[in-house]
């Protein structure tokens, strides 16, 4: 009992010990007219960082109890719908409650709170006696000024004279970002300052300028507003240029300049060099297209191939004999001593609403190409080789423009209306000699040729697409329609000396000399259009259809002379037509989701009408006709799905139809190349394609082991392959044919994971594929079957920041069986070995090497090279932001670069070399307005 | 007489309770949008120009919306998506969403959540820790409630946190993981914009205790200090290989 009682004792005497340190603030929430205000939200603060303590909840009666606080100062602070936030300092009195008696809360002025609180929905900063608008919550016309702005905003008046009142208050004071602004005459700065570089425009009293200088407070207080700007317009644009010299007059100099803010991207890009450095890198097109670059828009909608665009911008392909020389426009071809400049200019304006981008490109290079081809092809009975050495000068000039505009009409309307336009000037000379020979001795013909050739071609192409969608989810409609034109003019002169030689005995039998002069004018129109429509069926569920038309019609007219005789007409070789072509696809299927399991399934018809008319010449009376008709249907199969901890399963299928090339159509022969005479088939059919792919992927984020499969088919049914026919001098002629049954099968395997995590990466990587394909030999079906075995390995080191080292191996073999001649099959392994390595100098300063062996085996031409390629640099970043580098780098230190390449296809086997740049030193400066970064790491995608 | 006054009595007690029970519980549906400039601009490893690139590129594009709700009362908030599926705007196309659903019992002072990062699924359980807010002066207008502006830090993933709370819905609860001030929380703003979460629409009604219960969970059972370590590591881990440590945990913030 006795016990008890002490305990008890005890108990009491803690609980007073405890509320002497707790204590109880107490209050009544009212209006500037002492009216309870109910409810009001009342919260304690910590005065220091403004930490919520303990808040409660007004009674009805306006009255709160703050209870059970620890002793200290505190700030209280209230909150009322309709008033200012109420805010006092509260230093506790003795005793354990502490009563505020009656705390009076200031309505906010309701023009404030309607306009700014409610309808601009813009948050009212307040802090202590400065309030603060946020400039984008008010709209003004671009061009606006700040006064503009100013004008718009509650409180604010502004004068005919351009002065300022804010809250009543005249305004004698604007500063920008807190500094003065001219002296800090108000009307200069709102007159002048665009109001779209504003952010925030804070209103707030201060001491007079007096009173700051002379430190004496006078009790005068003057009204000030600050203009703070918004961050793009503070930090302007970005940019780099760089310039390098090199030994062998090597010569590389680029730069690139971009100006960019919320609605507006502007960039410039120049570049010249000798380097073999055509055409931007991926960072050097988002700088210059910025926004724009992946705006893709399909304009045909729907599957199942059909109608080709013909004429790709750009590049022009011209035909000679059997040569096809593909003149690339703006393309990032290496071969050869190229020099090359180009420039261009891109604009972007974006809007919600509307977005336009407009760019022009201007691409100029010199190409000179010195190249050995050797090819080995193989007949029934045996094979000849092919030895042909070329000289060849190319000059291009390649200017594009496109233009693109989108606007969003409504929320369910959109249109986009597209224009591109090239123009493509080229010109071209070839020394070529060329050798077909039995063996190594036996020498069977042998052409000399000297040709050129200049062209000017035109595309232009303007499309217009409008999307609908309703108010009804998953509903669409979309329609477009396109026109294309493709002009070319060009001009060749061909002169060849051929001579054939005894097959047996070496002796010379004859010759034959042609020197032609081509002119060719081609002219291509297209209209396209096409049509989609989703129709909902159930949530999950849409029917999804489209039509697309397309109307193409060919020009050609192409007058041979003879200069041997006199510049006459040539009437076999000269040839005018007028085709069309003409073709309707329609489709339709359905789709299936649901939780990230995606089905589509449908089919597609297509008809094509071909029909061409062929003459020597436009008056000639003899006109040959081609007219075809084909429909074939094909199905469209795809399987998605998204799978728990990232993992996906994916598969496709389709057909794709193919036409066949004009080209290949006309029932003409061709001897302008008397080595390689070509005929066309007018009965060719068009090819369908049946491709299929599955695939899987995972990847662990945690601890970073990825996998990727896939497995890949290809069926071709009526492919077009070129029949050829040998005779004994070696003189080939080709005539297209339809043959089904080549196909081609492939799976790819890649894992990764770390050895060490951010230490060491290891990745593994397989592709093996099987391809199979028909040609007639001299009327003998050959079956060429090329299996090839990839392996692959990647290794990635990244011990510390100092070093890294990033390194891989490939090793590739193909068995190669043709089944006309089994003598000649061939196995070919290839490997290769590559690695980068980085090291971080002391000073700023680093150092990059990388290597580049290549090994190349072909039993069957006992061919055995080595190919070592070694590229070092070193690097120094200058000045405290970093924003330059000099660098001195070495360009193939072996001098073992020969632009060798191989490739197996059909019935022959190529080795191709190309004398090219080696090595060469470089000494570059680089300027970065952003800063230079040293290369020491990969970014693993951000 | 006497018991009759009682029954009355009682009878207002009971529909006072009612009355101040059906105002404060609900459900508020919330779009989060994820601006990937912004989360781009905060990755240690990119150079000024890389991200100015990627602002330029990506700038304005509308960010990743996701349609997320809050069902409330007084004692308990789950948090969780609306609908089963991830899809685009005309539903043609979906993707799985990975496991999020944030449960709060304040009457018992216990959390739980199913949430999937790192590559797994985790159920967390622990008790209540609420966050340490400082509340400023700012006013914000957001569904409709004047909202007020809170802030507090996340010391694991290294964030500032902004809230607005509306005291007119005088009831402490928020969406995500954030709760513990004077009012609902209408918006949450992670990291200067980077994910913005904001309340579109706030139904003030009774709550069925189904739309409460938790669904079906299956996971690796885990608690906040474990949940800690494992984001910090893979923070450290992903920001080590370059690699952007936000594609690793959905919902992210």
């Amino acid at each position: 009992m006795r016990h008890l009682l002490l305990s008890a004792c005890f108990i009491l005497c803690a609980c007073m010990v405890e509320a002497q340190t707790r204590l109880s603030i107490k209050g009544r929430a009212v209006d500037t007219t002492s009216t309870a205000l109910p409810f009001t939200t009342v919260m304690l603060l910590t005065p220091k960082d403004s930490a919520l303590v303990s808040y409660a909840r007004a009674d009805e009666n306006g009255r709160f109890e703050l209870k059970n606080a620890k002793r200290g100062t505190y700030l209280l602070k209230m909150s009322y719908t309709g008033y200012l936030p109420f805010q006092t300092e509260v230093t506790p009195a003795e005793g354990a409650v502490t009563d505020l008696g009656d705390l009076k809360m200031k309505p906010i002025s309701k023009e404030l709170f309607e306009v700014v609180v409610k309808t601009a929905k813009a948050p009212l900063n307040i802090r202590g006696d400065t309030i603060e608008y946020n400039a984008s919550s008010f709209k003004v016309p671009p061009g606006s000024t700040v006064e503009d702005l100013l004008r718009r905003l509650p409180g604010f008046q502004v004068e005919q004279d351009g002065s300022i009142r804010a809250q009543g208050q005249e305004v004698k004071r604007v500063t920008v970002d807190g500094k003065n602004f001219f002296g800090g005459d108000p009307k200069t700065a709102t007159k002048n300052l665009n109001a779209e570089a504003i952010d925030k425009v804070q209103v707030y009293t201060s001491k007079t300028e007096q009173a700051k200088a002379t430190g004496i407070d006078d009790g005068k207080k003057e009204k000030t507003v600050n203009l703070a700007l918004k961050e793009e317009f503070k930090k302007g644009g970005f940019g780099k240029i760089k310039a390098g010299v090199g030994t062998d007059q090597r010569v590389d100099v680029r730069g690139n300049y971009n100006k960019f803010n919320d609605k507006q991207q502007f960039a410039v890009v120049a570049s010249g060099n000798n380097i073999n450095q055509s055409g931007m890198s991926w960072d050097d097109r988002q700088d210059f297209y910025g926004s724009s670059l992946f705006r893709w828009d399909e304009t045909d909608f729907g599957f199942g191939g059909g109608i080709t665009s013909g004429g790709n911008s750009g590049d022009g392909i011209i035909m000679q004999g059997g040569n096809i020389i593909i003149m690339n426009g703006g393309g990032g071809n290496d071969r050869g001593f190229n020099n090359t400049y180009s420039g261009g200019v891109n604009y972007n304006f974006e809007t919600k609403k509307r977005k336009f981008t407009s760019n022009y490109y201007f691409n100029q290079r010199r190409n000179w190409t010195n190249q050995i081809i050797n090819r080995q092809s193989i007949l029934s009975d045996n094979a000849f080789e092919t030895d042909s050495r070329s000289n060849e000068h190319t000059q291009n000039d390649n200017h594009k423009v496109q233009v693109r505009y989108e606007d969003n009409l409504d929320s369910l309307n959109t249109l986009i209306v597209l224009a591109n336009g090239t123009i493509n000037n080229s010109s071209y000379s070839q020394d070529l000699s060329q050798q077909n020979r039995r063996s190594a001795t036996q020498l069977t013909n042998r052409t000399t040729q000297d040709n050129g050739n200049s062209a000017l071609t035109l595309n232009l192409s303007g499309s217009a697409l409008y999307r609908r969608k309703f108010k009804t989810k998953g509903k669409s409609f979309a329609a477009s329609v396109s026109y294309l034109l493709n002009n070319g003019n060009s001009d060749a002169e061909q002169r060849s000396l051929n001579e054939f030689f005894d097959p047996t005995t070496g002796t010379p039998l004859f010759s034959r000399q042609l020197n032609l002069l081509n002119a060719n004018r081609n002219r291509q129109n297209q209209i396209r259009s096409s049509l989609s429509y989703v129709q909902p069926i159930s949530k999950r569920v849409f029917w999804e259809s489209f039509y697309n038309f397309g109307v193409r019609s060919d020009k050609v007219d192409r007058d041979v002379f003879n200069q041997l005789e006199g510049n006459l007409r040539n009437d076999s070789l000269s040839r005018y037509y007028t085709n069309q072509i003409m073709h309707n696809r329609a489709g339709s299927g359905l789709r299936y989701n649901y939780k990230g399991t995606n089905i589509s399934a449908g089919f597609a018809a297509i008809n094509m009408n071909i029909a061409g008319k062929f003459s020597a010449d436009q008056s000639s009376p003899n006109v040959m006709e081609v007219n075809r008709n084909y429909t074939i249907v094909v199905p469209g199969v795809s399987f998605n799905m998204d799978m728990k901890n990232n993992r996906y399963l994916y598969a496709e299928y389709a057909g794709n139809v193919e036409q066949p090339s004009i080209r290949d159509l006309q029932p003409i022969i061709d001897y302008s190349n008397p080595l390689y005479i070509s005929q066309g088939n007018p009965n060719l059919k068009p090819t369908v394609n049946h491709e299929a792919y599955a695939g899987y992927q995972y990847f662990n984020p945690s601890s970073f082991t990825r996998f990727f499969g896939n497995i890949n088919y290809n069926y071709a049914v009526n492919q077009v392959v070129y029949n050829q026919t040998i005779d004994s001098l070696l003189v080939t002629r080709t005539r297209p044919a339809n043959v089904s049954g080549g196909q081609r099968f492939g799976t790819y395997l890649n894992v990764g994971f770390p050895l060490k995590k951010n230490k060491a990466n290891i990745s593994f990587n397989t592709n093996i594929n099987f391809n199979r394909n028909y040609t007639l030999i001299n009327d003998i079906e050959n079956r060429t079957n090329n299996n090839s075995y990839n392996w692959g390995t990647n290794l990635e080191l990244t011990p510390s920041e100092k070093f890294t080292f990033y390194g891989n191996a490939n090793w590739s073999y193909s068995n190669v069986r043709y089944s006309i001649n089994t003598t000649q099959n061939q196995k070919i392994w290839n490997q290769s070995y590559s690695g980068q390595m980085n090291v971080k100098l002391p000073w700023e300063a680093y150092f990059n090497a990388t290597f580049d062996y290549r090994l190349y085996k072909n039993d069957r031409f006992g061919l055995n090279q080595n190919i070592p390629i070694l590229n070092l640099a070193v690097y120094k970043l200058l000045g405290k932001a970093k924003k330059s580098e000099v660098r001195l780098s070495a360009y193939d230190l072996f001098r073992r670069n020969l632009g060798i390449t191989q490739g197996a296809s059909g019935n022959y086997f190529t080795q191709t070399r190309v004398e090219t740049i080696t090595r060469y030193f470089m000494l570059s400066y680089t300027y970065n307005m952003r800063g230079v970064k040293a290369n020491m790491r990969r970014n693993n995608g951000f | 007489m006497k018991k009759k006054l009682l029954v009355v009595f009682g009878w207002l007690m009971v529909m006072c309770t009612y009355a101040q029970a059906q105002e404060l519980e609900g459900t508020v549906t919330y779009e989060r949008s994820t601006s990937y400039t912004k989360m781009v601009a905060k990755l240690p490893y990119l150079s000024q120009e890389e991200k100015d690139r990627a602002k330029m590129m990506w700038g304005n594009e509308e960010g990743d919306k996701q349609k997320m709700k809050l069902t409330f009362t007084p004692d308990q908030s789950l948090y969780t998506y609306i609908g089963e599926q991830g899809e685009t705007d005309d539903g043609r196309w979906s993707w799985r969403q990975s496991d999020y659903v944030i449960q709060r019992n304040f009457e018992k002072q216990t959390l739980t959540e199913l949430q999937e990062f790192a590559g797994k699924t985790y159920i967390i359980q622990d008790s209540l820790k609420a966050p340490k807010w400082k509340v400023l002066n700012q006013l914000k207008d957001i569904a409709g409630h004047i909202c007020m502006k809170a802030e507090t830090e996340d010391l694991v993933k290294n964030q500032k946190i902004i809230a607005w709370f509306a005291d007119d819905i005088p009831v402490s609860v928020g969406p995500e993981r954030m709760y513990g001030l004077p009012g609902i929380i209408l918006e949450l703003d992670y990291n200067d914009g980077v994910s913005v979460i904001t309340a579109t629409k706030v139904e003030m009604k009774k709550v069925d205790p189904k739309e409460l219960a938790l669904p079906k969970m299956k996971g690796k059972k885990i608690n906040m200090a474990d949940h800690d370590r494992i984001i910090k590591e893979h923070i450290k881990d992903s920001i080590g290989a370059r690699r952007n440590p936000y594609w690793g945990v959905n919902l992210w913030n």
